[in-house]
């Protein structure tokens, strides 16, 4: 039997939650449904009325198209060297700020930058810098005795610049949470390390580095999604180009569903993207402890 | 408490005589230490100076096939950009999709967050999963649904249709980082108001909110700048309404050559960016780094 007090509280609990609620399942389930619908679908705005279900079609077309695996190559290949290029940097970054006593919050003020301004801005400047023959970039290459770059006119460099802008804005992501994680650090297990005669570098790795390892895990997964559906950086920086060489699965949904307006086939390219990420962050999120409500009423 | 520092100084702990090469190396590391941060610190901030003096320059300097670092700066660029106009309709917009996104998101976010982060009951892990995970969703599974059913509808070019989708990126984010804030608040606050007899509302509005302000605050600012930065459904489902981020890049479309003026546009709308994180800087680290840090 259920009293009154717990009925009262149980309904708190329901009409407090009921609005945002209903409001995310409206603009996130609902969508996800719609496009599960249509990438079942040979749906497109040029003929909308003509429309017939195809089953797997979509999918099928998809995953026996070149193009998608090398837009899939190409996510997973930006993904993983920007996230561990950020990665590095970022903890390496973090731990000698840890050690900084001088202009600390001018420096954390500085890293802050980047990731807070907004991104189109942001990568309208890196296009003037990246300009083959006015931009400063080579300028600076050319002072130190380097060759030039066609810095987004070779596929290869085209890749590299991308994860180079990435790198810019979200290194200091993954640098904050590990400062963070250092300051919260218990500091006793590092003492009594260095009391037993080991080594900076030791001591960094051995303990440090794993006592880190929670506060790193969400900021790898964090960035890592993000990452995988990055679309400003790339989308005015390269547009996908030159040819296909930067032309990410997001890239490749945004320009089958808006420029060409199929929207089952990019419907179906959005999918495979959703069932990824929700795969990986389960794989990864639910053994980090973020879940658990602290206090209990 | 003198005690204390005598051990935690590793020079004082290590009675093994210091070979030259090691004091040196120790003298050294601070100064070391130092060039990388601010080296670090110069490649943040470059791209921003960068811009910031492209758009104080002439034609001549900006187009200068050696790049000028020493220049006459000048305002035209600015007062080309102001006269013409556009720009302040970009501001317009922006300002209202962001306003008006912050006010929804934070109406609808807080209560739940607030349950979430105080209550115990079934399914409450997997709820907050459930909201984080629509973070995760990529934008085009959202965007494509959303771009239907706007051209048949009419939300195409509204604000609401905007505010909308604005809503439902920013909405988990609220939930997520203010769930963070009333964690921190201590458990005796609502059992103190319990025992003088208070609703679970009341509990929630006259105790909890109040102490909470400084975190919503918070969101609230790192709404607004979400909102105020957001390219991709502003570019989508907008044609005439142009958000900053758009109008920018509708410059950058046109005028490729304009480096001057376009810088002006760019810097103008960093502005109110800039602003924010130079005031609240503290908060916004915790937010963006999505309450990973306290």
């Amino acid at each position: 039997m259920r009293s009154s007090a717990a009925r009262s509280r149980n309904r708190f609990i329901l009409l407090m939650l009921a609005p945002a609620t209903v409001l995310l399942a409206g603009l996130t389930l609902i969508p996800f449904v719609v496009s599960v619908g249509f990438s079942l679908t040979n749906y497109s705005l040029t003929a909308p009325n003509d429309i017939a279900f195809i089953g797997l079609g979509n999918y099928l077309a998809l995953f026996s198209s070149s193009e998608f695996w090398n837009a899939a190559w190409i996510t997973v290949l930006f993904t993983v060297v920007a996230v561990g290029l950020q990665l590095v940097l970022g903890v390496g970054i973090a731990a000698l700020l840890h050690h900084e006593t001088r202009a600390v919050s001018a420096l954390r003020l500085i890293y802050l930058l980047p990731m807070a301004i907004t991104p189109v801005a942001a990568v309208f400047t890196f296009r003037m810098m990246f300009n083959p023959t006015l931009g400063v970039f080579n300028y600076i290459l050319k002072t130190m005795g380097l060759p030039a770059q066609d810095w987004l006119g070779s596929p290869t460099m085209a890749l590299v610049s991308l994860i180079l802008v990435d790198s810019w804005q979200w290194t200091p992501f993954i640098l904050l949470i590990a400062a963070g994680g250092l300051a919260a650090l218990d500091e006793e297990p590092l003492e009594a390390a260095r009391m037993d005669g080991a080594g900076p570098m030791a001591i960094f790795f051995q303990h440090t580095l794993p006592m880190l390892f929670p506060y790193l895990a969400v900021a790898i997964v964090f960035r890592s999604i993000d990452a995988f559906k990055t679309f400003d950086i790339i989308f005015v920086l390269t547009n996908g180009g030159p040819g296909v060489a930067t032309r990410t699965l997001n890239l490749l949904a945004y320009k089958q569903g808006i420029e060409f307006l199929s929207m089952g086939y990019a419907a179906a390219i959005a999918i495979v993207m959703l069932i990824v990420t929700i795969v990986a962050s389960q794989l990864f999120l639910r053994r980090v402890d973020l879940f658990k409500p602290k206090a209990a009423l | 408490m003198a005690e204390m520092t005598m051990t935690s100084s590793p020079d004082r702990v290590n009675l093994r005589p210091l070979s030259p090469a090691t004091r040196l190396a120790r003298a050294l590391a601070p100064w070391a230490r130092r060039l990388i941060l601010w080296a670090f610190a110069i490649w943040c901030l470059f791209p921003i100076y960068w811009l910031a003096t492209m758009s104080l320059k002439r034609q001549v300097d900006a187009m200068a096939r050696t790049p000028r670092f020493w220049f006459q700066p000048i305002w035209d660029n600015y007062l080309a950009v102001i006269k013409a106009g556009d720009i302040w309709n970009y501001f317009g917009s922006s300002l209202i999709v962001a306003l008006a996104t912050t006010a929804v998101a934070l109406a609808l976010g807080i209560p739940t967050a607030y349950v979430l982060a105080r209550y115990r009951f079934r399914g409450n892990s997997d709820f907050g999963f459930w909201i984080l995970s629509t973070r995760m969703t990529p934008p085009v599974a959202m965007l494509i649904p959303f771009f239907v059913l706007y051209v048949r509808t009419g939300l195409m070019d509204t604000y609401p249709g905007l505010v909308i989708a604005h809503v439902a990126i920013n909405l988990s984010i609220v939930v997520w980082l203010m769930k963070g804030f009333f964690e921190d608040l201590p458990s005796e606050l609502e059992e103190a108001a319990f025992m003088d007899g208070a609703t679970y509302f009341q509990a929630f509005r006259q105790i909890c909110l109040p102490v909470a302000l400084p975190g919503i605050a918070a969101v609230a600012i790192l709404s607004f700048l979400f909102s105020w930065n957001e390219f991709l459904f502003s570019l989508v489902l907008t044609n005439e309404i142009r958000t900053v981020p758009v109008g920018l890049y509708s410059f950058v479309g046109y005028q490729q050559v304009r480096w001057g003026e376009l810088s002006a546009s760019a810097v103008l709308m960093l502005v109110p960016v800039l602003a924010f994180v130079f005031i609240f800087q503290k908060q916004l680290v915790r937010g963006l780094t999505m309450g990973a840090t306290k």
